[in-house]
């Protein structure tokens, strides 16, 4: 098969990736937002997806700066998606106040701003056709333009659809130009709506109009509508460069693997990533990788004429192509309009191709990580003061602002509000009740307290090597008496020596694991990742049994050795299905579970699944389980089989069924709330409803996400600082169709801490916001591996860890026998 | 109404290139097509022309959208390059495209470059605007009313009083092989034929000591070979070569445009980024030679054997690819002194690097290279070779 017929083979059978598949399956999306129909779908919301894309050929551009809005639509087209999607009006508790009243109110500045218009402001929607019609979509905007009613007016066109913030006189208005030869061209100009600024499709000719200023290098600016206006958000964003074409990233490859299993290794290494050309600034995603075109054939030119690749870009760019034996990176572009047309490819020279993002290599490189973090954080009065730089260029630019100043929008002020600090939260400790001096991290405060309850470990095994056995002995002698002072009783293993090969260490696991044995340590000579996967792969699913990796070097670190046997005695009594401390929760019968998606790390197609329910009133014992799965359809289908079987185990230790169930769903991409609304919900709500006969649990589904536009500072002693842990906002950058609010629950040493935001979609426990937030910010103190509060609720976390396990280094479903135990900490 | 004979001209691209992903609708037939379009004949004759004499300072009057600037900047020779026109509002839009790309600081210039866009009028004296090697005035006279036209060669060829000047205008003469005989342009206050604008171009030229070659872009159509080129452009060289840059310093400043839009290119001749890419050379250097120390390496070890030894699924020809040196590089290359590995670490002496030629362009002797690299880079205890791992972690976990 030729480059070309792979790269079209690929394209179909690709199934979605998790940023796709919030599109519903049987519809064909459009890649542009559908204006041509609007009569039909003005009603209910904007996007009537079934309708969309047979018939409308444009999508919003802004004149000349088409083809780049034209891709950031498409992201803002997801948002949008999930905006119409109205869960709110259906809760009935909330529908009239979603807020809460509890905790000391706390004064925040954010990072969005007012965008001031009159009252009766509206965006006028024409439709123009032209006589003889045109096809140059480029003439068509030059022809309108060049026109006097049209010249001095505030306006986005894309050859078809054009949009006015002032009406034009007339409903329909007809005008004629003449072309340079001399044709006479007559254009009908239409109105077709009038749209309120809160309409969708305003709020996207917004979002187009502020990118088009371009003012903002360096933030990530959105539009949109909050609470009960139009607010403008930015944020420092960061790109990560590789200084390091894909050539050099090839050739280091091909030194490396050897010519037998080259292309093969180099597809899978390239395939899917981001590279920017460094002739035109562009980024283009490796779609494939033709191995049989080279620099120096020929390619055919707009003019039609054909010329070597290498003279293009002598001629275009003054750049020598040197390596003339290269293949090329085939990318597919992304089509501008929803027509039929036959999707484009472009060919890229690896040597011109920067690649972009970090690579594995320096994503677990720790101190390379700190240097990004370094530079990449900032704090809370930096930010500050890079949003107050943003304000005033946009002052200071009397382009811009004469621009904003012809659609009637006024750029106004940064917007303060009131927030809430919620109480601070009590360790249940065995026989102490402990208020620690701070959330972030209570292992001091429980130094001396007894864990909630543990299992004796009798029976358990130490693999290590001879240079490594030393250590170990010492370091077991550290873990029994740190365990046995948290009332954790650890007897003598049997320590068994093996070489200093993964296969080694997998042999000896297979011939010493009888059913007896409850936990395996292995101590690793090195962090090679060959160790850990194959005996994490061989102990969580074809032997199911608790294990401990810990590398050796970490024993080594002097002075280091209370606080890792802590840290470590810890991990193997969550994983023996001991508890380590509780919350006060003040429901009696309340299940909470957690649910994350990522994809497999190996096979990207594969989606891993992980869920993990509590199966105790106290919150402390845990249901997990990890699913594989294809398509979002299935990821709903297999919710309901997790939940049937968390539900059971529920029944079998408490002898009935919760009376509440609340779920935290992580994982959402934009554009998904819809196929969550559609099917999992229903499918939790159908797996609730058979397990029981009589009254079901009732249900709450909330959506978690950590990545949210908006950030949130006090001010104090004349800077801006983190707000403190337990900050709950509810109102201004919360969205009105939605019941939402944005919680605290981590400290940022460096930089600005992220709110994790919470969008409730389904909710028949009808507890007040108060106490959901509430409850929501006990879960976040759950978490087992570290003694502190987390980002998200606990379940959440879990899930998160068990999906990174299975999606990193298992690749397959772990053995149900593990359920019960938290073995993936 | 009509539209401009520039957008009218970039609306009839045709397009199929798969290279840059820029396309256009295919336009619908007009009666003359130039092949490629005739504003890019006219860019491209001015690129050929800044790639035969290297100029070094080129200003383009009446820039209008800098997409001749854009193509300019490309161009390795050139360290000054400035755009004039009287469209202000233009100006500022545009300024942002000609800013330096991600790409231009990973993969610096050689030399420096700075792009400077002027609001003002080309009749107007700016003293910044003296010393240039070429000045291109692409369609600008023909949008001149009389008086600026007389205005012109005063201060162009006058005042200014560049090396080279380059002038190109629409030829009437062309005119009826289009489909409407009037101007090209609703904003054109003329246009020549070739007779007129080379009588124009020869007093101009004779009276400031020029001289003027003339020639055009747009070849007329097969039988209407006797109408000329659809443009006329004129070459004027300053008889007796480069203005002396005593004559420029004694000129007072006057500053008279307005500087809307400025900015610099990184370049090797910045520190900065001469470390930058040295280091990032350096280091790739070493890391292929490491690399290709470890498989010899393991085959004395006996370790080689467990790789999998699977081609089936690839029918893809086998690529080779990385540098290519000539015999003479090759040469050199062997005759350095070679990488060594002491216990478990691995040595590249300098002297190795700079045989290598891309290092040896960038960097002329061992002492220099030393004092660039020394703080980024371990180097062995005398400093002659660096030094990193021989193994690491990473070689494992490259899993194939």
């Amino acid at each position: 098969m030729s480059g070309r017929a792979r790269v079209k083979a690929r394209g179909i059978a690709r199934s979605p990736s998790a940023t796709e598949v919030g599109r519903t399956q049987a519809s064909p999306l459009p890649t542009s937002v559908d204006l041509s129909n609007n009569e039909a779908s003005s009603s209910n919301g904007f996007l009537g997806t079934s309708r969309i894309s047979t018939n409308d050929k444009y999508g919003i551009s802004s004149g000349d700066a088409g083809s780049t809005s034209m891709e950031r639509g498409v992201k803002n087209k997801q948002d949008f998606m999930d905006l119409s999607i109205c869960t709110r009006e259906k809760l009935a508790h909330v529908r009239d106040c979603k807020t809460g009243s509890s905790g000391i109110p706390v004064k925040l500045v954010t990072n969005l701003f007012n965008l001031d218009f009159p009252q009766d402001w509206q965006l006028y929607q024409y439709h123009v056709t032209y006589v003889p019609d045109l096809a140059s979509r480029r003439l068509r905007i030059a022809l309108l333009y060049s026109h006097s009613e049209l010249s001095n007016k505030a306006k986005a066109f894309d050859g078809a659809i054009l949009f006015l913030s002032q009406k034009l006189e007339e409903k329909i208005t007809e005008l004629s130009s003449e072309t340079q030869r001399g044709e006479t061209i007559k254009m009908t100009i239409t109105l077709k709506r009038e749209l309120p600024s809160s309409s969708p499709v305003c709020i996207q000719v917004f979002n187009i109009i502020f990118r088009k200023l371009s003012l903002w290098p360096g933030f990530a600016i959105s539009v949109s509508y909050f609470e009960s206006k139009l607010l403008f958000s930015a944020d420092v964003s960061y790109k990560v460069l590789r200084n390091e074409t894909v050539l050099e990233f090839m050739t280091a490859l091909c030194r490396r693997t050897g010519l037998t299993c080259f292309t093969q290794t180099c597809e899978k290494q390239l395939i899917g990533l981001i590279v920017l050309t460094r002739y035109n600034n562009r980024t283009y995603s490796i779609d494939d990788i033709d191995w049989s075109v080279k620099p120096t054939h020929t390619f055919q030119k707009r003019d039609g004429t054909e010329i070597t690749y290498v003279d293009y870009y002598k001629q275009q760019y003054d750049i020598t192509v040197s390596d003339l034996n290269q293949p090329m990176l085939v990318s597919l572009l992304k089509r501008k309009r929803n027509d039929n047309s036959e999707a484009r490819l472009a060919h890229l020279i690896p040597e011109l191709c920067f690649l972009t993002g970090l690579t594995d290599q320096a994503t677990s490189d720790f101190q390379l990580m700190k240097a990004v973090a370094e530079k990449t954080r900032l704090p809370p009065s930096g930010r500050q003061q890079r949003l107050a730089r943003l304000v005033d260029n946009i002052q200071r630019n009397t382009n811009a602002r004469f621009e904003l100043e012809t659609w009637g929008l006024h750029f106004g002020s940064q917007i303060s509000l009131t927030g809430r600090v919620v109480p601070s939260e009590k360790i249940l400790m065995q026989d102490h009740i402990c208020q620690p001096v701070s959330a972030a991290d209570w292992s001091k405060d429980v130094r001396t307290c007894k864990i909630l309850n543990a299992r004796s470990l009798n029976t358990w095994l130490i693999l290590c090597s001879d240079r490594t056995e030393y250590v170990a002995e010492s370091f077991l002698n550290c873990l029994r008496r740190v365990a046995g002072s948290m009332g954790f009783n650890v007897d003598y293993p049997k320590i068994i020596k093996v070489q200093e090969n993964p296969a080694a260490f997998v042999r000896a696991v297979q011939q010493y694991v009888d059913p007896d044995v409850q936990l395996v340590m292995c101590i690793l000579p090195s962090n090679q990742k060959t160790y850990y996967d194959s005996i994490k792969k061989y102990l969580s699913s074809d032997c199911p049994v608790p294990s401990q990796c810990v590398l050796a070097r970490t024993l080594n670190k002097q002075g280091m050795m209370m606080s890792i046997a802590t840290k470590i005695a810890m991990q193997m009594t969550c994983k023996l299905g001991g508890e380590l401390w509780a919350v006060e929760i003040p429901l009696k019968s309340l299940m909470v579970v957690g649910i994350d998606v990522c994809k497999d790390a190996l096979s990207k197609d594969v989606m891993v699944v992980g869920c993990v329910a509590s199966v105790n009133p106290g919150i402390t014992r845990w249901f997990s389980r990890c699913i594989l799965q294809r398509t979002m359809t299935d990821v709903a289908d297999c919710l309901k089989v997790f939940m049937t079987g968390a539900l059971n185990k529920w029944y079998k230790y408490n002898h009935d069924l919760p009376a509440r169930i609340i779920v935290y769903r992580a994982g959402v991409g934009d554009g998904q709330l819809k196929t969550l609304v559609d099917y999992e919900v229903p499918q939790l709500l159908s797996s609730v409803a058979e397990s029981s006969s009589n009254t079901s649990s009732r249900l709450s589904v909330i959506v978690v996400r950590k990545k949210c536009m908006p950030r949130f500072f006090t001010e104090m002693n004349r800077t801006v600082q983190n707000p403190p842990i337990g900050t709950v906002v509810d109102s201004e950058a919360t969205r009105n169709e939605w019941y939402d609010f944005y919680l605290i629950s981590q400290v940022a040493c460096r930089g600005t801490v992220s709110p994790t935001y919470y969008n409730v979609i389904y909710d028949d426990n009808g507890l007040k916001p108060d106490h959901m937030q509430r409850l929501t910010f006990k879960l976040c103190h759950l978490y087992y591996n570290w003694p502190g509060i987390v980002s998200v609720p606990a379940p959440c976390q879990y899930a998160h860890k068990l999906t990174f396990l299975v999606a990193q280094s298992i690749h397959k479903e772990p053995s149900l026998e593990l359920a019960n135990h938290l073995f993936y900490l | 109404m009509k539209i401009n004979q520039e957008e009218r001209e970039k609306t009839s691209r045709k397009c199929s290139s798969v290279v840059d992903g820029n396309f256009e609708e295919v336009p619908r037939e007009t009666a003359i097509q130039f092949k490629p379009p005739l504003y890019r004949q006219r860019y491209q004759f001015v690129k050929n022309l800044v790639d035969q004499h290297e100029p070094k300072k080129v200003a383009d009057l009446g820039c209008g959208d800098t997409s001749l600037l854009r193509l300019l900047k490309v161009n390795p020779c050139i360290e000054l390059l400035v755009g004039v026109d009287i469209n202000e509002d233009k100006l500022r839009w545009r300024g942002d495209s000609l800013a330096p790309f991600m790409g231009d600081f990973l993969k610096p210039r050689d030399l420096n470059l700075t792009i400077i866009l002027y609001h003002g009028s080309v009749v107007e004296r700016d003293s910044r605007l003296l010393g240039f090697d070429l000045i291109t005035c692409i369609e600008l006279i023909e949008h001149l009313d009389s008086g600026d036209l007389a205005r012109f060669p005063e201060v162009v060829f006058g005042y200014l009083s560049p090396s080279m000047i380059v002038i190109s205008t629409p030829n009437s003469e062309f005119n009826p092989l289009f489909p409407s005989v009037t101007l090209r342009d609703s904003d054109h206050k003329f246009e020549w034929t070739r007779m007129e604008f080379q009588t124009w171009a020869l007093y101009v030229a004779n009276r400031y000591d020029y001289s003027v070659e003339f020639t055009g872009v747009g070849e007329p159509p097969a039988g209407a070979e006797n109408v000329g080129y659809c443009t006329q452009i004129g070459i004027f060289q300053k008889n007796g070569g480069r203005a002396t840059e005593a004559c420029v310093s004694e000129q007072h400043d006057q500053h008279v445009y307005k500087a809307v839009f400025t900015t610099s290119y990184p370049s090797l001749q910045q520190e900065r980024f001469f470390k930058l890419v040295l280091v990032n050379e350096v280091s790739q250097q070493v890391e292929s030679l490491r690399v290709s120390h470890l498989p010899r390496r393991k085959e004395q070890d006996g370790e080689q054997g467990d790789k999998p030894k699977d081609i089936g699924g690839s029918k893809a020809p086998v690529p080779c690819f990385g540098p290519v040196f000539t015999e003479v590089e090759k040469a050199k290359i062997e005759n350095s002194p070679k990488p060594f590995c002491v216990g478990d670490k691995f040595f590249v002496p300098l002297q190795r690097l700079l045989a290598y030629p891309r290092l040896n362009r960038l960097c002329a002797n061992e002492e220099m290279m030393r004092s660039v690299i020394a703080d980024s880079i371990p180097l062995s205890s005398d400093g002659s070779a660096v030094v990193t791992d021989l193994c690491n972690y990473f070689d494992e976990q490259f899993e194939f």
